[in-house]
């Protein structure tokens, strides 16, 4: 019964030191270890991917860098001057069955419609070598696009809008009342 | 009957007349302009004087702009805003978009209603050789009306310019 207990506390620990990771990386700022945001999506601006590609955000090396499959974007993050994000919805079911869902007879497609998944936005601004202007547009897990930002400005990036100001702007209502 | 007749044709004849003037006028009007000559262009960054747009819809209709123009062929190269490449070109032409009307729609809405919730961008586009002197001047409207997301629209805009670049460049 103790080593069962033993057990179960050593795997919450464990479990519970894996879901702070990422939230503990962007706190401490200086570690160095890549922040990675599984099930990203690139909507537009980074050259040799194709717009909506679904992938991997990663912020390691000073860069930032999208894999898809074998693909790869770099963005060195001393190149971006702007970082800005938000928050929006997309269908649930979306692609090319969500399409499809719209013949659906009896209006059915339109009320899978009603049915939305919170997203978060990021948004980039940067320079190419040669010192034209490039931009980049992300989606990410609801939650996820201020922790990409710090980890982007903690690297060298920079903004126009402290990250405090932006966390206040998208807190819920509820959360601005009771301050 | 017959001097009727006559009388008809010598009454119509200055009808006739004032319509081969009008129709000459309106040929003259629909003469082409002669189509613009350059081999470069710059795209400058999309800006919003007038109107609050957010980052996103700034960098999609830029960045959508600049891969429909490449794909006219009607430039040797498309230059991004700050290329410092772009000044070494004699006969550059310079594009620059002011947004003055964007209304957010709702894709949410567009998908249940089919009839409200469009998404709509109205840019004035202004194509001015280096020294800034005015090549053209066109207003573009881009919207999402149906299906797809409200960036959607700013893909409808840069269609519609890359239209402009065809009609009126060599």
């Amino acid at each position: 019964m103790g080593r069962a207990l033993f057990l179960l506390c050593a795997v919450t620990s464990i479990l519970m030191g894996v879901g702070l990771r990422a939230v503990s990386c962007v706190a401490q700022g200086a570690n160095t270890s890549p922040i990675s945001f599984p099930g990203s999506k690139h909507v537009l601006g980074l050259e040799g991917l194709k717009h909506n590609a679904s992938g991997t955000l990663l912020v390691e090396n000073s860069s930032l860098v999208f894999k898809k499959d074998k693909k790869t974007a770099v963005v060195p993050t001393a190149s971006i001057t702007e970082v800005l994000t938000g928050k929006d919805t997309e269908r649930t079911i979306g692609g090319m069955v969500g399409t499809l869902t719209l013949f659906a007879p009896y209006g059915s497609g339109r009320f899978l419609s009603l049915f939305r998944t919170k997203i978060d936005t990021l948004a980039i601004e940067y320079l190419d070598p040669a010192g034209g202007i490039h931009g980049a547009v992300f989606t990410l897990h609801q939650g996820n696009a201020l922790g990409a930002k710090q980890a982007l400005l903690n690297q060298g990036a920079k903004t126009s809008v402290p990250i405090e100001v932006e966390a206040a702007a998208q807190a819920p209502r509820k959360a601005k009342k009771q301050q | 009957m017959k001097v009727n007749r006559t009388a008809y044709s010598i009454a119509l004849l200055p009808l006739a007349a004032v319509f081969l003037l009008l129709r000459g006028g309106a040929l003259a009007e629909e003469k082409p302009q002669p189509k613009i000559h350059a081999s470069a262009i710059q795209i400058l960054m999309v800006q919003s004087d007038e109107v609050t747009l957010p980052i996103e819809f700034r960098l999609a209709l830029y960045e959508n702009l600049i891969e429909h123009i490449q794909t006219t062929n009607k430039f040797q190269h498309v230059y991004r805003d700050g290329d410092p490449a772009a000044t070494t070109v004699p006969d550059l032409i310079v594009l620059h978009s002011n947004v003055y009307g964007f209304k957010k729609g709702s894709e949410e809405k567009r998908q249940v209603t089919t009839v409200s919730g469009a998404t709509s961008i109205k840019v004035h586009c202004l194509f001015t050789d280096k020294t800034g002197r005015s090549e053209l001047a066109q207003d573009v409207t881009g919207e999402v009306r149906f299906m797809g997301g409200n960036l959607r629209a700013t893909l409808d805009f840069a269609k519609k310019v890359a239209n402009v670049v065809v009609n009126n460049f060599q």
